[in-house]
C-alpha cells in the first residue's frame, strides 16, 4: 500500500489510500521537522551536529511520503526569513550608523578612509560568517535527503544555487543608497595605498636600471632588496585584504557592484597618474611612463587580485566570475588561462582610457603645444599615438579651431605671428595626420583670416626668403629661411621615396640631386657621418652656383648622376651616401580618412606641402613672386657690391617650387646684377687706360674707382621710383664720361642714370672732426651745397637741387638729426634757413663715427611697392567703374569684374578679382565709392 | 582678352548675321558683318575716351553682356529748368554704326517738348543730321543741351512746348515729375 502511494505521488487518488497512522506520521515528522529547522537556523554550530540525526530521520520520513519539495521551500523559506529579519538589517546598519560619517564634504580623507575600510571588513566578515554557517545547515539538509533516497546528484547544486539567489537578492532589495559609493571610498583608498608602495617600487627599480655605476648600483641592489622584501609582504597583504573584501561581495553578489568600484577606482588614479605625468611639460613624451606605469601598478593589482581570486574559488558560479569586459563570451568560460586573458582585456582597457585621457589633455593644450612645436615635438608624437588609437581626429578639429578663433585670429596678434603658428601647425600636424585632411579643416579659418590682412603677402615672402623671418626657435635653423627649411624636410622625405620614384625627367633629377648635395653638406658636420662629398660640388660654400656659367656646369655634372639613379644598383649607394639623413621609417599605405574627399586623394596629396598651404592662403603664387620681385629690387638697389650669393640661393629655390617660368624677370634681375659687375670692370678699365695713355687733360681727382653702375633692364624690374634731382657737377660729369663708355662698348646701348637711386658713401671733413656717412644721392647732393655755402635758404637749396620743398625739408631732416646742419627761422616767414654746423661746441663727438643710414626707410624706398604698383594700374580702371555705377546704380563684385574684362581693352584688364576686390576696398576707404549688401555704389 | 572679344565678336555675329537670311527686310550685304569687329573696336574707343573725357553730367556705359546696348545718364545743366535732375537713357547701337545713327531713348520720363511720353526724342542729329563723326560723348552732349534749349516750333509734347515760355512753372512741373520719379530711379 505505501508503496503504491509512494509510487504516484501525483495522483490525487493517493490522499484516498492515505491511512491516519500516516497522516498523524507525517504530521508529527513535519512539526518536528519545523521546529528544528528553525532552532538550528536560528542557533550556532553545536546545535547543529547534536539535532543531525533527528532532523535526517523527519527529513527522510516526509520524504517517504514524497514531500520532498516542501522540506526544501520550508527549508529555503526559514533561511531567507533570518536573513530579511536578521543578518541583512543587521549587515546594513553597519553602514546607516555610518552613513553620516560618509560624508563627502568630510576633511580628514584618511581619518574616513580608515573607518570606511574597518566598518566594511568587519561587516563583510560576519555577513560571511552567518552565509557559511547557513550553507552548513543547508549542506545537512542536502546530506538528509542524499542519504533518504536516490536524488539526482545535481540537488546539491540546485539549492546551493537558489540559495545563492535568496542572498543576492535579499541584500539587494534592502539595499541602502551609500553602499556603492562606500565601496567606491574603500577601493579608492587601498588602490591609492598600494599605488604608492608600488609606484615607489617601479620607481626605484627604473633608477637602478639607470645606474651604470658598480657600487652604486650594489648600494642601491641591497638597499632596495632590503626594502623590497618588506613592501613586497606589504603588498601582498593588502591585495590580500583586498581580495578578501572582494571575495566575500562576491559572496554575497556584489559582482558587478565589485567590479564596478574598483574599475572606477582604478581609473580614477590611472587619471590622476597620467594629469600627473603629463602635465604642461611637452618636451617630453610621456606615453611610455604611462605604460610603464599601467603595467607596473594597476596590472600588478589586478594580476594579484584576480590570482587570489581564482585561488580561493569556492562556491563561484560562472556568472559571478565576470571578466571585465562581459560581453565577451569567451571570457566566461572557466580554465586556467583566464587570469592571464583577463589580466590581457584589462590592459588594453586601461591603455585606451590612458589613450583618451592623454589625447583629451593634449587637445586642450594642442594651441600651447604648438607655439612651441619644435620642442614640443614629443607630445605631439604621443598625441599621435593616442589618436591613433581612439580616433577621435574629430574632436581635434573642433577644439583646435575654437582655441585658434579665440586666441590666434584676433586684431591683436601680429600677421607674422599668426604665419608662425601656421607653419608650426602644418609641421605638427603632419606628423600626426600625413595626410593632410585635417589639416585642412584646421588651416582654412587661418587662411581665411589672412586673407583679410593687407600685410599678409610682405609677411609670408620675408618669412620665406628672409633667415631672420624664418622660424628660429629649432635647434641648428637659426638665421634659415623658412624656404630652406622646406627643402630641408623635402629631400629628408624625398630619401625615404627613393625607391618608387624613379624620374627621368632631367630637370626633376637635377633638383633631387641638387637636394641631396644640400643634405649631404648639411649632414656633413655629424659626427659618425662618413661622406666624402663629390669634389665638384664639395667645394662650394653654399652649395650654389655662384653664376650663371658655374650653374651651367654643376647642372650637366651632377645630372648625369642623376640619371644613374634609374639604374637599380645606384639606388643603395646612395642611400648610404648619406647616413646623417634623418631615416625615415618607410610609411605604409594609409588610406585617407573617411572624411577625405576622394577626390582629393592624389598621389601628392600624400606629402604635405607646407609651401604649397602657405601659397595657398593668398591663392596664387603669381601675387607673392610678384611682392618678392619688389623686395628683390629693393635689396638689389641698395647693394655697394654685387654679391648676390644669397639671393641667387633664394631664387633657385624659388624656381624649384614655383617654377623656372615665374621666376624670370626676377632671374633677369639678378643677371642684371651679374652683367653689372662686368660691365662695371670692363668700362672702368677701359676709361682708365684712356685717361692714362691718352689725354692728361682728364681730372685725376675724380677717378672712376669710386663709382659703381648698377645696369638694369627696366623692362623687368617693377617701377622704380623717379624724382629728379641735380647732383654735384662732378659726379655728373663722371657718370656722362661712364655712360659714353659704356655706349662705346655696348653700342647701341645707353645708359640712363636713376640718379635718385644709389648709396653714396662720404666723408665730412670739419676742423675738428671726421664724420663718414652712407646716404641717398638725395642726402649726399643736400650737404654737397653746403661745401661752398654755409648757409642757404629752403627755396634756394631746393631750387638748386632740383627737388620740391617739401621733399627737401623731409630729406634735409636726416642731417639736422646729425647736429650737421642747422635750422632756423630767416626773415622771410614761408622760409627757412639751413645753417652749417662748423664744429660741435660740446666736443663730445670727436671720433670717426660710422653711420648707417636708417632714416624712414618706407619714405625714401626706392621701388614702388606692389600696393603701390597695383594702385596705380587701377586708377584707370577707377573712371570705368564709375561710369558702370553710375549707369547701372548697383553692382555686385564679379559684375564689375566682368565688364571691365569686357569692355575695357586699351589698357588691358588682368588683374584678378581680389586684386579688383582690393581696389575697390580702397575706393570705399576713399569715400568714393559705398557697399552695401555686397554691391558697390557710387558714393553721393 | 584677345579671346574675349573675339568670342564676343562671334556672338554679336550670329545675333546680327540671323537677321538678313531670315527677314529680308533689311538685306545686309555680306561685307557688313565680317565689320562687325571694327564696329566693335569703334565702340570701345568711344567708351575708353569718354571714360577718359571727364565730362560731368553725362556718363555712359555697356550693358554687362553686349556692347551694343548701352545705358546713359544725364544730368540737367546749370541755369536751366532741369538743374538738379537725372535722366537714364538707353542707347542701341545698329551693326552698321557708325554709318547709322543709335537708337536713342529716355528711360525715365522727361517732360520735355521734344522728348514724347515714351521717351523718344525728336534730335536732328539722331536722325537726318547724323554723321559718323559723332560718337556717344556728342550725341549725350547734344540731348544734355537740347534740354537746356528746346525746339519748341515741331513739339512732341505740345503741354511741355506750351508751358516752355513759362519757365517759373515749368520748373516746378519738372521738379515735380523727378521727384515722382525718384523712387523709381
Amino acid at each position: 500500500m505505501t508503496a503504491d502511494a509512494l509510487s504516484s505521488v501525483c495522483n490525487l487518488g493517493v490522499l484516498d489510500s492515505l491511512s491516519e497512522a500516516s497522516i498523524s506520521e507525517i504530521l508529527e515528522s513535519w512539526n518536528s521537522f519545523c521546529i528544528i529547522t528553525e532552532t538550528i537556523v536560528k542557533g550556532d554550530d553545536t546545535d547543529l551536529s547534536s539535532y543531525y540525526s533527528k532532523f535526517q530521520s523527519h527529513v527522510s520520513s516526509l520524504c517517504k511520503y514524497g514531500l520532498r519539495d516542501l522540506v526544501e521551500e520550508h527549508f529555503l523559506l526559514s533561511l531567507q526569513e533570518t536573513l530579511e529579519k536578521h543578518s541583512a538589517p543587521k549587515f546594513w546598519k553597519n553602514f546607516d550608523a555610518n552613513s553620516n560619517g560618509i560624508d563627502l564634504e568630510t576633511n580628514d580623507k584618511d581619518m574616513q578612509e580608515d573607518v570606511v575600510e574597518l566598518l566594511l571588513c568587519k561587516a563583510l566578515e560576519e555577513i560571511s560568517l552567518e552565509k557559511q554557517y547557513q550553507e552548513k545547515c543547508l549542506l545537512m539538509l542536502v546530506n538528509s535527503l542524499q542519504i533518504c533516497q536516490d536524488y539526482p546528484s545535481d540537488v546539491e547544486n540546485v539549492l546551493f544555487s537558489k540559495y545563492q539567489l535568496i542572498v543576492s537578492s535579499v541584500l539587494m532589495t534592502t539595499l541602502p543608497r551609500q553602499f556603492p559609493e562606500v565601496l567606491h571610498w574603500y577601493f579608492k583608498g587601498r588602490l591609492e595605498e598600494l599605488s604608492t608602495i608600488m609606484a615607489g617600487d617601479y620607481e626605484e627599480n627604473n633608477e637602478s636600471q639607470d645606474k651604470n655605476d658598480m657600487e652604486n648600483n650594489r648600494y642601491g641592489k641591497m638597499d632596495i632588496d632590503g626594502s623590497f622584501d618588506q613592501k613586497k609582504k606589504l603588498e601582498d597583504k593588502l591585495v590580500r585584504n583586498i581580495g578578501m573584501v572582494v571575495h566575500n561581495l562576491r559572496n554575497l553578489g556584489f559582482t558587478s557592484m565589485t567590479e564596478d568600484a574598483y574599475a572606477s577606482a582604478i581609473f580614477l588614479l590611472l587619471k590622476a597618474k597620467v594629469y600627473d605625468l603629463a602635465g604642461d611639460d611637452y618636451r617630453s613624451t610621456v606615453l611610455e611612463s604611462i605604460k610603464g606605469w599601467i603595467q607596473a601598478v594597476p596590472l600588478q593589482f589586478l594580476h594579484a587580485l584576480l590570482d587570489y581570486l581564482g585561488d580561493s574559488k569556492i562556491y563561484l558560479s560562472p556568472s559571478s566570475t565576470k571578466s571585465p569586459l562581459a560581453s565577451n563570451p569567451s571570457s566566461c568560460y572557466p580554465g586556467t588561462s583566464k587570469p592571464s586573458e583577463g589580466i590581457i582585456r584589462w590592459q588594453l582597457r586601461l591603455e585606451y582610457f590612458a589613450y583618451e585621457t592623454l589625447q583629451d589633455l593634449r587637445i586642450a593644450k594642442l594651441f600651447e603645444i604648438i607655439v612651441d612645436y619644435p620642442d614640443s615635438a614629443p607630445a605631439i608624437e604621443d598625441l599621435k599615438q593616442c589618436l591613433e588609437y581612439t580616433g577621435q581626429h574629430s574632436k581635434l578639429v573642433d577644439s583646435f579651431i575654437s582655441a585658434l578663433r579665440y586666441r590666434l585670429l584676433t586684431a591683436g596678434a601680429s600677421t607674422n605671428d599668426i604665419l608662425h603658428q601656421y607653419v608650426s601647425t602644418i609641421k605638427a600636424l603632419r606628423t600626426i595626420d600625413p595626410a593632410g585632411v585635417f589639416l585642412e579643416a584646421v588651416g582654412e579659418p587661418i587662411r581665411e583670416y589672412l586673407r583679410g590682412r593687407k600685410d599678409t603677402i610682405k609677411c609670408i615672402v620675408t618669412m620665406l626668403t628672409d633667415g631672420s623671418g624664418g622660424n628660429n626657435n629649432g635647434p641648428g635653423n637659426n638665421g634659415d629661411s623658412l624656404l630652406e627649411e622646406i627643402n630641408r624636410d623635402e629631400e629628408n622625405q624625398e630619401n625615404t621615396g627613393l625607391d618608387d620614384d624613379i624620374n627621368t625627367d632631367d630637370k626633376q633629377a637635377w633638383i633631387d640631386v641638387q637636394r641631396y648635395v644640400y643634405a649631404i653638406e648639411e649632414n656633413n658636420n655629424i659626427p659618425g657621418a662618413r661622406i666624402k662629398i663629390l669634389p665638384a660640388l664639395g667645394n662650394q660654400t653654399q652649395g650654389l652656383p655662384r653664376g650663371r656659367e658655374d650653374s651651367r656646369f654643376h647642372k650637366n655634372s651632377v645630372v648625369k648622376r642623376a640619371q644613374a639613379r634609374a639604374v637599380p644598383g645606384w639606388v643603395t649607394p646612395w642611400e648610404v651616401l648619406v647616413p646623417g639623413c634623418q631615416k625615415q621609417t618607410i610609411s605604409c599605405w594609409e588610406p585617407d580618412p573617411v572624411e577625405a574627399d576622394p577626390q582629393k586623394g592624389s598621389r601628392y596629396r600624400r606629402k604635405v606641402d607646407v609651401l604649397g598651404m602657405i601659397v595657398g592662403i593668398i591663392g596664387s603664387k603669381d601675387q607673392l613672386v610678384n611682392e618678392y620681385r619688389v623686395m628683390l629690387a629693393e635689396k638689389l638697389l641698395n647693394k655697394t657690391d654685387y654679391d648676390i650669393d644669397t639671393e641667387i640661393r633664394t631664387l633657385e629655390l624659388l624656381k624649384i617650387h614655383f617654377g623656372e617660368n615665374s621666376m624670370q624677370k626676377c632671374e633677369i634681375m639678378l643677371n642684371d646684377l651679374i652683367g653689372s659687375k662686368r660691365i662695371n670692370t670692363n668700362v672702368k678699365a677701359t676709361i682708365n687706360q684712356l685717361s692714362k695713355t691718352g689725354a692728361e687733360s682728364r681730372e685725376h681727382e675724380t677717378p672712376f674707382d669710386i663709382i659703381n653702375a648698377t645696369i638694369i633692364s627696366s623692362n623687368f624690374w617693377p617701377p622704380i621710383q623717379d624724382e629728379d634731382v641735380n647732383i654735384p657737377e662732378p659726379m655728373d660729369k663722371l657718370l656722362n664720361d661712364y655712360a659714353k663708355r659704356f655706349h662705346e662698348i655696348k653700342t647701341p646701348r645707353k645708359l640712363l642714370w636713376k640718379k635718385n637711386l644709389g648709396t653714396v658713401k662720404l666723408e665730412l671733413e670739419f676742423e675738428d672732426r671726421t664724420l663718414q656717412f652712407t646716404v641717398t644721392p638725395v642726402h649726399a647732393s643736400i650737404i654737397m651745397k653746403f661745401q661752398d655755402q654755409t648757409s642757404w635758404s629752403c627755396k634756394n637749396l631746393a631750387d638748386a637741387i632740383g627737388v620740391p620743398v617739401d621733399t627737401l625739408q623731409r630729406r634735409i631732416n636726416f642731417w639736422i638729426s646729425k647736429g650737421i646742419v642747422s635750422e632756423s627761422s630767416s626773415n622771410d616767414p614761408n622760409d627757412h634757413l639751413y645753417t652749417l654746423v662748423d664744429s660741435i661746441s660740446d666736443g663730445g663727438k670727436t671720433v670717426i663715427s660710422n653711420e648707417e643710414l636708417v632714416a624712414d626707410d618706407d619714405s625714401e624706398r626706392s621701388v614702388a611697392s606692389v600696393e603701390d604698383q597695383l594702385r596705380k594700374e587701377m586708377t584707370v580702371y577707377e573712371k570705368f567703374i564709375t561710369g558702370m555705377l553710375k549707369n547701372f546704380g548697383s553692382m555686385a563684385l564679379d559684375r564689375i569684374h566682368n565688364s571691365l574684362k569686357m569692355f575695357c581693352s586699351d589698357p588691358t584688364y588682368d588683374k584678378s578679382l581680389q586684386q579688383l576686390q582690393c581696389f575697390l576696398s580702397w575706393l570705399v576707404a576713399e569715400e568714393k565709392l559705398e557697399i552695401r549688401d555686397d554691391t558697390y555704389f557710387l558714393k553721393k | 582678352m584677345a579671346t574675349m572679344n573675339n568670342q564676343d565678336s562671334n556672338n554679336s555675329n550670329n545675333r546680327t548675321a540671323a537677321p538678313p537670311t531670315n527677314a529680308s527686310k533689311q538685306p545686309l550685304p555680306t561685307p557688313k558683318a565680317v565689320d562687325t569687329q571694327s564696329v566693335l573696336k569703334r565702340l570701345q574707343s568711344e567708351l575708353m575716351a569718354l571714360m577718359m573725357s571727364g565730362d560731368s553730367g553725362i556718363s555712359a556705359f555697356p550693358e554687362e553682356d553686349n556692347i551694343f546696348c548701352w545705358k546713359g545718364t544725364i544730368s540737367g545743366s546749370k541755369d536751366t529748368v532741369f538743374e538738379g535732375t537725372e535722366y537714364k537713357l538707353s542707347l542701341s547701337f545698329p551693326n552698321d554704326y557708325p554709318f547709322k545713327p543709335p537708337k536713342v531713348k529716355f528711360e525715365t520720363g522727361c517732360f520735355h517738348p521734344n522728348v514724347d511720353l515714351v521717351g523718344n526724342i525728336c534730335l536732328d542729329i539722331l536722325q537726318d543730321k547724323w554723321s559718323s563723326a559723332y560718337d556717344v560723348r556728342t550725341i549725350l552732349i547734344s540731348i544734355q543741351s537740347l534740354l537746356g534749349e528746346p525746339n519748341t516750333s515741331s513739339p512732341l509734347n505740345t503741354q511741355a512746348a506750351a508751358l516752355w515760355s513759362n519757365q517759373e512753372e515749368y520748373r516746378k512741373v519738372v521738379v515735380e515729375k523727378h521727384l515722382y520719379k525718384k523712387p523709381n530711379h
